[in-house]
């Protein structure tokens, strides 16, 4: 892989190139109650490079909350269905954090699979990552806990690294490559600057057992386990909607007059009852218990299963936005003492 | 803390209840506790950071809850109006619940921060909150606390988005709304928010569009709204587990502020003060009627 150097002027001459051609650049932007979120910029001054976490995570700009799948009407007996566009317009992603940018990757499995989506692989092939080597947000990272790192390339094709006055830039694809050749003066040759004096770093944790888990999980479907984490889950489903490898969505049909409509896919979560309610009335998934188990089966069991690798990035989002103080981390520390036979671990039924 | 895990001890070791809901230490900060044996009694503690309106637990809904027998449940001044919102909904009855009143000065706004109540550290909710001790309670522990920190954060936030125009906090409110997914974090929550089937999951009619587009989104926020004017207990909940930080606190105290000004109701922790949508007062303001 190349190494180049861009300076912070550059980095900004750039992002003003990109617009003016007409490229949509999106980074990390600073919301109305001073919170970072990953939105679309018309300006550098609005990029926000100064490592704090997005609340959501990248998967929106790939798979938005809702999106129009197809338009119909209604003439007499007919009916005219009108079909979304599934090409986009060149995109930029500036400043993704590298646990954002392989859950991408990761999820180009599943939206792959049985059947290839238009409109994920769309706004993938518009789209040129510029991940930002990560300096860790706060004790509930553990991106290297889960197969990953600070400065991971997965999902990015290019990557940022900060130095005195600029950044390292790493190529890590052709589609990086290309954005370099196509603004050469923007870029050099590394400065004789060394990069910045680490700052102080998050003490990563240690790997955790992930196949001991998987297998554990395989066989202890109905662990009392489950009913005692369920307590204080409130099925709210905001982990999912924080976590950049939830990827469940519903498709409605909405009425938009008596003869029109929109048929929509938004984002849905395994963590509240209706997502498995039958139309008898009858749920498979009866009580909180049940799905908790589900999200923890899918990431740990269910995607090794089918993709070969766990739905996780270790990001640490569902552990800062649950409002019961859920922590991942823990659970999964847990089950693996469960898996290794360590008799401390205690279980109230 | 020792007066409340002695209690907790005996509670469950004489039978008298099968759960203590309460509060621990977690990896991060406090958090909601289940004790089901007395010999683990010794994990409770209550200090200012113990923000969670644990009554939540107390909703019909939450089976897994329910399976582990009668609950004692600790509550703050605020939490206690949440236990009597249930039982001035029929949703619980008094003997079905042994509440452990906690006197409180005040909560911090988030479970993980360091303890250091301010007025800028301190929830919105505390701030003119005058109930030191619960009056909803079977026992009460704790030393008695000062007064939170005096705040005027959010009726100021309030009065100024009062002060402009409906062009104005129609945009204030389009682009707050404009970040929610539709998780329904805020209602799941919520104490109050106990319906078996939301009328924004109902499908049949589709009384509220699930898609968060402006117009699903501001029918969710405004029924919901609606739907607490009255009830709303301002414990915080919705707001703090809101993974897009839109302030509904603001929306639901506006709501109680009308409240309290047309019908002279205030959340109560006393359940026999009937909810304004339940009682009719001769006196009651009809000018509104043609």
């Amino acid at each position: 892989m190349d190494t180049l150097f861009i300076t912070r002027e550059n980095l900004a001459a750039l992002t003003a190139d990109l617009l003016a051609s007409g490229t949509h650049v999106a980074a990390p932007t600073r919301a109305s109650d001073a919170q970072t979120e990953y939105r679309y910029v018309t300006d550098f001054a609005q990029v926000r490079l100064d490592g704090s976490m997005p609340r959501r995570s990248l998967k929106e700009l790939f798979l938005p909350p809702t999106e129009p799948l197809l338009r119909w009407r209604q003439h007499q007996g007919d009916v005219e269905l009108q079909e979304v566009p599934t090409s986009f317009p060149p995109t930029v992603v500036l400043g993704a954090r590298p646990c954002d940018a392989a859950a991408v990757d990761v999820l180009d499995r599943v939206m792959g699979w049985d059947y290839r989506d238009e409109l994920w692989f769309g706004r993938r092939a518009a789209t040129t990552v510029i991940s930002l080597a990560c300096p860790g947000v706060d004790d509930l990272c553990f991106c290297s806990a889960v197969g990953g790192s600070p400065e991971s390339t997965r999902g990015a094709d290019l990557l940022l690294t900060p130095v005195t006055d600029g950044y390292h830039v790493t190529v890590v694809t052709d589609k990086g490559r290309s954005l370099l050749s196509a603004h050469p003066s923007r870029f050099g040759a590394l400065p004789a600057s060394g990069p910045l004096p680490a700052g102080p770093r998050i003490p990563a944790p240690g790997p955790l057992p992930l196949g001991q888990i998987r297998t554990w999980l395989e066989s202890n479907f109905d662990h009392p386990l489950w009913h005692e984490v369920a307590l204080r889950c409130h099925g709210c489903g905001a982990c999912a909607s924080v976590c950049p490898t939830c990827h469940c969505f519903d498709i409605v049909d909405e009425p938009e007059g008596v003869d029109r409509g929109t048929r929509r896919r938004n984002w849905d979560t395994c963590q509240t009852s209706v997502f498995t309610l039958h139309a008898s009335g009858h749920n498979p998934r009866h009580d909180q218990g049940a799905r908790f188990r589900q999200r923890l089966m899918h990431k740990f069991s269910i995607y090794p299963d089918k993709f070969g690798e766990v739905l996780c990035t270790g990001c640490g989002r569902c552990a800062r936005a649950c409002p019961a103080g859920q922590d991942i981390v823990e659970l999964l520390g847990r089950i693996g003492a469960l898996a290794a036979g360590n008799g401390h671990e205690k279980v109230e039924a | 803390m020792k007066e409340l895990q002695v209690l907790a001890r005996k509670l469950l070791a004489e039978g008298s209840v099968g759960v203590v809901i309460g509060y621990e230490e977690g990896p991060h900060g406090v958090r909601p506790a289940f004790i089901t044996r007395s010999e683990d009694a010794g994990r409770l503690v209550f200090d200012p950071r113990c923000v969670h309106n644990l009554a939540t637990y107390l909703s019909p809904r939450r089976s897994v809850v329910k399976g582990l027998g009668k609950p004692a449940v600790v509550v703050k001044g605020c939490d206690a109006r949440a236990v009597a919102g249930l039982l001035r909904e029929s949703q619980l009855t008094r003997d079905d619940v042994v509440l452990i009143a906690v006197r409180c000065g005040g909560v911090m706004q988030h479970p993980a921060q360091h303890v250091d109540l301010r007025a800028e550290t301190v929830a919105d909710r505390c701030a003119g909150c005058d109930v030191r001790e619960p009056h909803l309670f079977d026992f009460m522990v704790g030393e008695a606390p000062t007064a939170p920190p005096a705040t005027d954060r959010r009726e100021a936030r309030i009065r100024e988005l009062e002060a402009g125009s409906p062009a104005d906090r129609w945009a204030f409110w389009q682009q707050e709304l404009a970040r929610c997914v539709r998780c329904h974090a805020c209602r799941q929550a919520c104490p109050m928010c106990f319906c078996e089937r939301c009328v924004a999951d109902k499908t049949q009619p589709g009384w509220i569009e699930s898609s968060p587009h402006p117009r699903g989104n501001l029918a969710f926020h405004l029924t919901r709204a609606i739907h607490q004017a009255g009830r709303c207990v301002d414990c915080g909940e919705c707001e703090r587990a809101c993974p897009a930080g839109i302030p509904l606190g603001l929306l639901n105290r506006k709501l109680a502020l009308v409240v309290a000004e047309r019908f002279g109701h205030h959340a109560s922790d006393d359940p026999s003060v009937p909810a304004p949508i339940g009682s009719y007062a001769s006196n009651d303001g009809q000018e509104f009627i043609l």
